[in-house]
């Protein structure tokens, strides 16, 4: 058979290769901002483009879409270039792709940064962008396929066949969990409501790990790790299996981020089922890349490339068998809401993905420029550093959440929570977070190494950009008859016959998990008294959705004690039916605000508070490390869009009434005139059509609408306000009390009443001075804080501390804080 | 959550999805997993060891 001449486009890879050193330094150098903000607030800068809930979601996509996503592209290039021994099926393909990608980044970063968001975590992007990214990624897939069908070789080696599933996995991924309506350029909502939307969202969030952050980098590891040890892998058989049961299981297992939350029974019984299956095909995955390397082990010693694949393929074993324990109901409450999660993914990020591209970059960059690597040694520095400063983010981390779950937990023995300020909770972990900032400046010191060495190697080296090969064009295996079947056809119906086994596997995992929830959407429970929000709530919800609250604060009360204690009744599935999309967050670094709306709950705070806490949360409370959000009281509601809105509300299913988008604008602004009147009772001066007013008026609908069913259940504890009144106070005047009493002053009511007790007058009162609403008598002032005045925005502490603890501070706040202001 | 979750349940051929896409799963494993094993090895190692036969790598090691 004559050989046939070609050449490899390595232009494509350098490219691409420059492309994820760029972004890998972007991506960690936000990601260190976004840990700054969680341990010191002031680099939040007091800028809505700079706050934590923007620069998260920047952090994420950065790192994912666009460091690892252009490692993936430079990854699949070269090696199917090699293994199907010819170029890329089209140059000008794999330039849209090369250029179309960079263009999405850029996009993805100036929007997430506007606040332009659908708030769907790792799906942030809004509808135009979406668009591009289907097109671009269409154009990779067609450029894929065109490759496999030109190829010169008979069989498709194991690494290519990841590569096919990740093109059609996100495919699928992508288009379905991307399907919104859109209002504006900027504007679109989410065409799932509730629980539907968060079943979405998580089939693809976990999903987008599988086929994004997962598949690629086994195929990635089935070529580069066999290249770089020199050796073959050790099982192919074994390569076979657990292709299929991997990408078939991982479709399954959504719902293990939705545990204990609004969703049926049955769909989180299947997500732990699967999740637990999962262990099988990964660890298939781990074994096979660590055997390859058996009785080569010296070889590891010597090359920094290697040492990191092995860690990689490491991590990625640990992460794969952490997932699934996490997927346990009784451990999944400890790590949901917790920083394990966050501590979990970066294992994974950082070590699994980290690792294979830093292997790969240190093993191709000196192959693709004909040299060596400039210098082993620093390259080893980096494998030191990297790996320590994996192991300086995570432990911290699995320590904060733990700590934090334990405290959240915790009881007195009187049976109140130990901690019912959940600051208190938080305060206790930031020292971590300050750990956790150092982890990632190490993690970027060894990555800027990389970037030079690699640059000194490309220096030295030569780079062509087509490097000539030839190799024998395709011969056919004996079997198939060439006369009636041209060789182009069959080897094009095998490329393409196996793309579609991997669709048809992927697509059930999808649609068994996806379609019972669309299907059963008519018999989603309504409750009778939720009721549809207001065109002013409509519009603080979708600040909320801009400013990226739910980043920090989740909106879903799990069924524990401990948690409806701290916040209120637990969600239930009809609450959510027509939350366009769902808000029920992921991380809890601020408490839970679904019950924020809930007048004499324990979330409830008034207008006035809410004031004050967006213009200066640390004001309020030194230690809160929650963002100001001051401009939301310069910054006007955009009233023009909430016909629109409302209709396209309509059109989803919300019942308004027939033409109401034409009397929204005048029911917004009567509402919003009633809450701006509030203020100014409390002396603050701000105009109604203020972003502000719109997100108080949303936060005071969470949970207001089974307000009523609650009653109930505040009334089962302690006595009645009569019964209370009745007996006598004494305070309680030994030190140990008082000094009982200022801890649970400081840890409750210094937000509303300050550390002296000088309150925010008019708002807040003053509890030093002579003027006493309610009295100053013991008595009164146990029952001023016993039974509150929740109208006012004075908490009832009788369902959160005891009787006795009451007194105490009572105590405290009739002798120590008097005596305190006598002195001055 | 239970009365909700109660409710969802009952609905009728809810189950099917669970069953019919297990069965899948399982007939397919049983298949893939047959046919794999059926696979003569030596086939298997003229693939593994091709792709470090690129004319770049300086030897080839075969693995036992
Ligand atoms: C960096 C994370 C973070 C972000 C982003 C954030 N918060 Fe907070 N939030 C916190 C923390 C921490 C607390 C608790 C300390 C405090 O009260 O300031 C808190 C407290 C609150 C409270 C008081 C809850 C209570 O009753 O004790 C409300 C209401 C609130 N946030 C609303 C919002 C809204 C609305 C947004 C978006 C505009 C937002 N938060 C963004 C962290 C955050
Ligand atoms: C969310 C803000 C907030 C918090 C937290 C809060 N208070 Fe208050 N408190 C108020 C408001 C508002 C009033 C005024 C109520 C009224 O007008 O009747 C008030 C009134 C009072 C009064 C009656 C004052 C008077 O003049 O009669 C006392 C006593 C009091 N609070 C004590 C406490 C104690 C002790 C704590 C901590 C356990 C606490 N408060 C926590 C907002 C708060």
């Amino acid at each position: 058979m004559e050989n046939q001449k070609f050449y490899y486009d390595n232009k494509i890879v350098k490219l691409f290769i420059l492309a994820t050193l760029v972004w890998g330094v972007v991506g960690i150098l936000v990601g260190i901002l976004a840990a700054a903000q969680l341990a010191f607030p002031v680099f939040n800068f007091g800028l809505e483009y700079t706050t934590f809930g923007r620069v998260r979601p920047l952090h994420t996509n950065a790192i994912i879409f666009a460091f690892v996503g252009n490692a993936i592209f430079a990854g699949v290039y070269y090696s199917m270039q090699k293994l199907l021994k010819t170029r890329m099926f089209s140059d000008t393909l794999s330039k849209i792709h090369f250029w179309g990608w960079q263009t999405i980044i850029v996009l993805a970063a100036v929007t997430l940064l506007a606040g332009i968001t659908t708030s769907k975590e790792y799906a942030e992007l809004e509808w135009p962008i979406d668009i591009m990214i289907t097109i671009i990624w269409v154009i990779f897939g067609w450029n894929m396929i065109g490759t496999l069908i030109v190829r010169r070789v008979q069989h498709i080696y194991a690494a290519i066949w990841w590569y096919l599933a990740t093109f059609l996995g996100v495919a699928i991924l992508h288009v379905v969990n991307s399907f919104e309506l859109p209002i504006s350029l900027f504007k679109s909502y989410s065409i799932y409501a509730g629980a539907q939307d968060a079943v979405v969202q998580w089939w693809y969030g976990h999903n987008a790990v599988a086929f994004f952050l997962t598949t690629p980098f086994l195929g990635l590891m089935y070529y580069y790790l066999p290249k770089a040890a020199n050796r073959p892998i050790y099982s192919y058989k074994l390569s076979i299996i657990h292709f299929w049961s991997l990408i078939f299981l991982y479709m399954w297992a959504g719902p293990h981020h939705l545990l204990y939350q609004a969703l049926p029974e049955w769909a989180q019984a299947l997500g732990v089922t699967f999740s637990i299956m999962l262990i099988a095909p990964s660890w298939g995955g781990m074994i096979n890349g660590l055997l390859t390397l058996r009785g080569a082990w010296d070889k590891v010693r010597d090359s920094a490339a290697l040492k990191f694949l092995v860690v990689g393929v490491t991590a990625y074993g640990m992460s794969t068998f952490e997932g699934p324990m996490m997927s346990l109901k009784t451990v999944n409450q400890i790590t949901h809401f917790t920083d394990w999660t966050i501590a979990h993914v970066h294992i994974a990020g950082m070590g699994w993905n980290g690792g294979l591209v830093f292997g790969m970059l240190y093993w191709l960059v000196p192959k693709l420029f004909k040299s060596k690597l400039f210098s082993e040694k620093l390259a080893n520095i980096h494998f030191w550093m990297s790996t320590l400063a994996i192991l300086l983010y995570a432990i911290p981390l699995y320590w904060a959440a733990v700590t934090q779950w334990l405290m959240w937990q915790e009881y007195t023995p009187e049976g109140f929570l130990a901690y019912p300020n959940f600051l208190e909770t938080l305060t206790q972990i930031v020292p971590m977070y300050m750990v956790r900032v150092v982890a990632g400046f190490l993690f970027l010191g060894g990555f800027l190494i990389m970037v030079f060495n690699l640059a000194k190697t490309m220096k030295a080296g030569s780079f062509i950009n087509n490097e000539a090969s030839e190799a024998p064009a395709l011969v056919l295996a004996g079997k198939r008859n060439p006369v009636t079947e041209t060789v182009h056809r069959w080897m094009e119906r095998k490329a393409v016959r196996f793309s579609i086994l991997t669709f048809v596997a992927l697509a059930i995992g999808g649609a068994v998990e996806i379609i019972p929830m669309i299907f059963i959407k008519s018999n989603v429970p309504t409750l009778e008294s939720v009721t549809p929000y207001t065109p002013l709530e409509l519009e603080g919800r979708d600040i909320y959705v801009a400013e990226g609250c739910y980043v920090c604060h989740s909106q879903m009360v799990r069924p524990f004690r401990w948690e409806t204690d701290r916040y209120g009744e637990y969600s239930k599935i009809g609450e959510f039916v027509y939350d366009y999309p769902f808000q029920w967050g992921s991380r809890r670094t601020g408490p839970d605000l679904a019950r924020a709306g809930v007048i004499g709950g324990p979330m409830y705070k008034n207008a006035a508070w809410h004031y004050n806490h967006f213009m200066d949360p640390q004001k309020m409370n030194e230690e809160s490390i929650m963002p100001n959000y001051a401009w939301l009281a310069v910054k006007n509601v955009d009233v023009t869009m909430t016909p629109k809105k409302i209709r396209a509300m309509q059109t989803l299913g919300v019942p308004y009434e027939e033409g109401y988008d034409q009397k929204a604008v005048a029911d917004l602004m009567a509402q919003a005139q009633t809450i701006s009147d509030d203020l100014k009772a409390s002396g603050i001066e701000l105009a109604p059509e203020k972003q502000m007013i719109a997100l108080i008026a949303y936060l005071h609908k969470l949970g207001r609408d089974i307000m009523s069913e609650n009653a109930a259940v505040t009334e089962e504890h302690g006595e009645t306000a009569e019964q209370q009144q009745a007996h006598e106070i004494t305070l309680l005047d030994t030190p140990e009390d008082l000094e009982a009493g200022k801890k649970l002053y400081q840890a409750n009511c210094v937000v509303c009443h300050g550390p002296e007790g000088k309150g925010i007058p008019p708002a807040f009162p003053s509890l030093v001075d002579d003027e006493w609403i309610k009295g100053n008598k013991p008595a009164d002032v146990y029952h001023s804080i016993a039974e509150g005045n929740v109208a006012k925005g004075m908490i009832p502490y009788k369902n959160m501390l005891s009787e006795k603890q009451i007194t105490q501070l009572a105590s405290y706040v009739l002798i120590t804080l008097h005596e305190q202001n006598q002195e001055k | 959550m239970k009365i909700v979750s109660d409710l969802l349940t009952s609905i009728e051929g809810i189950q099917i999805f669970y069953i019919v896409g297990l069965l899948i799963f399982v007939v397919l494993f049983i298949v893939i997993t047959i046919r794999t094993m059926r696979m003569p090895d030596k086939e298997m190692e003229n693939i593994k060891n091709s792709i470090l036969a690129d004319g770049e790598s300086e030897e080839i090691t075969t693995s036992n």
